[in-house]
């Protein structure tokens, strides 16, 4: 009996942390945007917490182009959406937006960069982008790019790449336990490694060897992912004798096998045989045969099935929240369990159940959470008591990504002109272009965190590199300074500038210091436009989706 | 019933320097007024304060120094080797004859021999000493440069606060300076190739008063955008320009010519001294944290040539830097840690060499705080294994961190999640605290 005990402990304190029953929940068919807004104006006024008003029309075009498809949007365009009356141009902005290429690119970045930094990037990990480029361009759901990483099918060229998320974890079976546990299901149980966590009731030794036993066949097979037939994970408690793991979820569920044994001395031999040879005669790599029993199948198995997914569903919904508002329902993102309950504990359980519900949809989610007034508020609070952040009750700054910060530093240094009057498609391929372009920079900046701290690196590189002035302040045809050169007024010269890097116009006070300085710098003018344009880049206002 | 294991508290959300980043730069905003140009003829950093803080040298033997050719020798045994042991000047203290001039000075420094690491892999054990413990699941820990850099930087400091030095290549990509969840804040000004920092120095092609007026223009445009805004990323942008322009002033601290030839002759003219003397300058400016990384002692064939070379050079840019330090009065406030991913074997192989060896080495510590003519831990006759006085890595970190003033227990917070400084249930040793 003594094994089954902490399943139930975790069971009855997992209902405890949900005290969301479903038939209390919003409606399902209510829309999601109206649902976030119910439940986060409910702690709020709960609370007698003031939220601030809402970003004006500009400020909303740069967060929902940032957030959807990493870059800033052009002067035109947001020009275009402040003018517009049309009472429905939210949405179809973010239409647009979700409809374009850049909409995929962004997200396979995002997803990239949240399933590989669960540790931090130490060389090992290599990039899914590839694959999840591919994935998402077909709009594979949440549940369906988890099977593929989970159980990568290499013949299928939909999937190229999708072994590495395993392969590069595989030599490490500890880590790939808690990086799986804690990008999948937002739980991290690597304290329950050596003795059930000190603090948090949930996480039993049980459940770390529990979800190990999944991985604990799969091996690297001379640069192949493979699994055999069998295998088991024996652990000692901190009390009691040697135990052999259950394949056991997250939840408690186990799976039933009668392949919980020790490889056979001839299954040893032959596997031995077939890893050590570097190939045949002909130099092909032979890969050992499927197992007949997959543990790793089985964990997607048990863990989608209906009654099981809590975890994988909560942890998506969150995860997405997270990437939209800067700051989880839960936080951090890998500790969803009893005694970290979510700020708005019935708005997870509903996004989570609806998330489920449509087959976990992104798209859907992704414009349910965007579509709300909760993100669509100002970052500028009204008073100097700033609510907590668990509130949504004002909107977080979010540092630009290492690729959303290097694709706006190229595209506003473009002449702003060349991006009017295009054919949408000539639009997109300028856009991919420019993206391209802006790679290489990308590796200059880290990628944030939370409570992400800007090293005086990044300043000393902006302040003296060779490339900032080369590459960013050159005053060529086709760049903005090109255009900024040939105004005679400098007061028209800094509204063009500040429209442009800010898509935003400029206020009096600004078009009158930056034209003061500028006139003072008369016996050099283009240099003087060069620094105005070098203050707009390094400037919190740019460096920030706000 | 639900028990409160993150706190929860705003405060412990925000970092001590990032809360003070913020605060000034809420004082700032309030005197913000885009009208007003008086801001582009003030110079941009406030005079900086002195106070007395402690700082750390570490020399870095990347590879794994010997024990047995440095602070823990066993003459005679069949595992001792060539070379000869020699009384020191603290009573009972032998060390390697290789090590004359230490020898002088070992009254001035603190021996551990007694470490026992368990991580003989150069990858993982050289993080391992450079953060005292291992990384976890999503905790990427910060190394003693990172801390110390957290702990004793100023944030209206005009010079970097954790520079390390690694031009040899073997190595070096095992061992990379590491901010970790600190974040990019204190990440390591990393010097390999030359000995000035990268984008240090100001462009040719731009004059000294356009770089410093577009510095006051971007601080014009932040604070109109800090306006009803906080954030401690915010605050951490705004600090790094503050930045920008004592670090470029602290560039001569960077260049050697700038120290009399006396001086540079004394700390001799090899790369490590010159590596060494800088890292002087910078202490003395007031810069935390300077690694000087010596590659590359990993001797698994030919060892004792290899140590009867690089270890003289070590015994004198030391037993120099110490005499420096002195001088100056500033070995009190700094720390010399000589340290290592791991020792050597005691068997000798069949190249003559020794392999990589965790079970009982030796590392010292000198000025700082650290208790001055002391050793702590003992192994057996062959060098095999500490029969007295063991010291883990934790345990050892816990030492270095209360000797410079900081509780090993204090907590850090990621995000709410509380990450205590040194693993919980470690003690420093308490007989080496100064």
């Amino acid at each position: 009996m003594r094994t089954l005990r902490p399943l139930y402990a975790a069971i009855a304190l997992l209902c405890a942390a949900v005290p969301a029953r479903a038939d209390n929940l919003l409606p399902a068919d209510r829309p999601m945007p109206d649902v976030v807004d119910h439940y986060v104006d409910d702690l709020l006024k709960q609370d007698n917490i003031l939220a601030a008003p809402q970003a004006d029309a500009a400020t909303l075009i740069r967060r929902l182009t940032l957030d959807l498809v990493g870059r800033v949007p052009t002067a035109a365009e947001a020009d275009a959406y402040v003018a517009s009356t049309d009472p429905d141009k939210r949405t179809k902005l973010v239409d647009r937006l979700m409809a374009s290429p850049g909409f995929v690119r962004h997200q396979a970045t995002q997803f990239d960069a949240m399933l590989n930094s669960v540790l931090g990037n130490d060389g090992r990990v290599r990039s899914i982008r590839e694959y999840l480029q591919t994935a998402l361009a077909d709009g594979k759901p949440w549940d369906k790019i988890f099977r593929e990483l989970m159980i990568p099918n290499e013949d299928d060229p939909k999937q190229k790449g999708a072994s590495e998320y395993l392969r590069g974890r595989v030599t490490d079976l500890d880590r790939l336990t808690t990086d799986v546990s804690a990008a999948f299901f937002g739980v991290n149980i690597s304290c329950a490694q050596c003795h059930d966590h000190p603090l948090v009731a949930d996480w039993k030794q049980d459940h770390f060897y529990g979800m190990k036993s999944f991985f604990a066949r799969s091996f690297d097979a001379n640069g192949v992912l493979a699994e055999r037939d069998a295998g088991l994970i024996k652990f000692k408690p901190t009390k009691g004798p040697e135990r052999t793991a259950k394949l056991m979820f997250l939840t408690g569920a186990t799976v039933d096998t009668d392949t919980l044994r020790e490889l056979t001395k001839e299954e040893q031999k032959r596997e031995k045989e077939l890893t050590d040879k570097k190939g045949d005669k002909k130099g092909a790599k032979k890969t050992p045969a499927p197992p007949k029993f997959s543990a790793r199948a089985k964990l997607v198995e048990v863990s989608l099935k209906p009654g099981e997914t809590e975890f994988f569903a909560k942890s998506i919904a969150n995860r997405m929240w997270h990437r939209f508002f800067g700051y989880g329902l839960v936080n951090p993102l890998d500790q969803m369990h009893s005694e970290n309950p979510p700020s708005h504990p019935d708005l997870l359980a509903w996004l989570a159940r609806d998330t489920a519900a449509h087959g976990y949809d992104l798209k859907r989610l992704v414009r349910g959470i965007v579509m709300s007034r909760a993100y669509s508020r100002s970052s500028v609070y009204p008073s100097a008591s700033v609510p907590a952040s668990k509130y949504f009750a004002v909107a977080r700054l979010k540092p630009l990504t290492p690729m959303q910060l290097s694709t706006a530093l190229k595209l506003v240094v473009v002449d702003p002109a060349s991006f009017e009057k295009q054919k949408p498609e000539e639009l997109e391929k300028k856009f991919e272009g420019i993206e391209s372009g802006a790679r290489g920079w990308a590796n200059s900046f880290a990628q944030p965190t939370d409570d992400f701290q800007i090293g005086v690196g990044e300043a000393l590189l902006f302040s003296n590199s060779g490339r900032v002035y080369g590459e960013l302040l050159s005053d060529n045809g086709g760049t903005l300074l090109g255009r900024v050169k040939a105004l005679k007024d400098p007061k028209e010269a800094v509204a063009l500038m500040i429209k442009t890097v800010y898509t935003r116009p400029a206020t009096e006070s600004e078009l009158t210091a930056l034209s003061e300085y500028v006139r003072k710098r008369n016996d050099r003018p283009s240099e003087a436009y060069k620094q105005v344009l070098w203050a707009l880049l390094t400037s919190a206002e740019f460096r920030f989706a706000y | 019933m639900t028990r409160n294991f993150f706190c929860g508290s705003a405060d412990h959300a925000i970092s001590r320097r990032g809360f003070l980043g913020a605060a000034a730069a809420v004082g700032a905003a309030t005197a913000a007024d885009m009208t007003q140009l008086n801001v582009l003829s003030s110079p941009a950093l406030a005079g900086e304060m002195k106070k007395k803080q402690k700082r750390v040298i570490l020399l870095w033997l990347a590879g794994g120094a010997s024990q047995l050719e440095t602070w823990d020798p066993k003459p005679g045994a069949s595992t001792g080797g060539p070379f000869r042991s020699i009384p020191t000047d603290v009573t009972g203290l032998h060390i390697s004859e290789l090590m004359p001039e230490m020898a002088k000075r070992m009254k001035t420094t603190c021996v551990i021999r007694g470490l026992n690491t368990r991580n003989g892999d150069h990858g993982s054990a050289a993080k391992l000493m450079m953060r005292g413990r291992k990384d976890e699941a999503s905790v990427k820990y910060p190394d003693l440069g990172a801390v110390i850099a957290r702990e004793m930087g100023r944030v209206e400091s005009k010079v970097p606060d954790y520079v390390t030095f690694y031009t040899q290549t073997e190595g070096r990509g095992m061992a990379p300076g590491e901010s970790g969840f600190l974040g990019a804040r204190y990440s390591p000004m990393e010097l390999t190739t030359n000995n000035m920092p990268e984008y240090i120095k100001k462009l040719d092609g731009i004059n000294e008063l356009d770089h410093q007026q577009r510095a006051d223009l971007r601080e014009l445009l932040s604070k109109q955008f800090n306006q009803g805004r906080t954030s401690t990323t915010l605050a951490s942008h705004n600090e790094a320009y503050e930045r920008v322009r004592g670090i470029m002033a602290s560039d001569k601290l960077f260049d050697i010519t700038q120290e009399p030839q006396k001086v540079r002759d004394r700390y001799g003219p090899t790369q490590f001294g010159e590596q060494t003397l800088i890292a002087r300058r910078l202490v003395e400016a007031s810069v935390p944290f300077v690694r000087v990384a010596r590659a590359w002692w990993d001797s698994h064939g030919q060892n004792f040539e290899t140590h009867q070379e690089m270890v003289p050079e070590l015994d004198h840019v030391m037993a120099t830097l110490i005499d420096d330090l002195k001088e100056r009065g500033l070995l009190d406030d700094v720390m010399i840690v000589t340290l290592a991913e791991f020792g050597r074997t005691p068997q000798i192989n069949s190249s003559l060499g020794r392999d990589h060896f965790a079970a009982a080495w030796s590392m010292t510590m000198t000025g700082g705080g650290i208790k001055a003519g002391s050793y702590h831990g003992k192994t057996d006759d062959k060098g095999n294994k500490v029969v007295d006085g063991e010291v883990n890595p934790a345990s050892l970190f816990a030492t270095l961190y209360s000797a410079l003033g900081i509780n090993p227990h204090k907590n850090y917070h990621v995000g709410a999640r509380p990450i205590p400084l040194v693993e919980p249930g470690t003690e420093a040793v308490k007989d080496l605290i100064g």
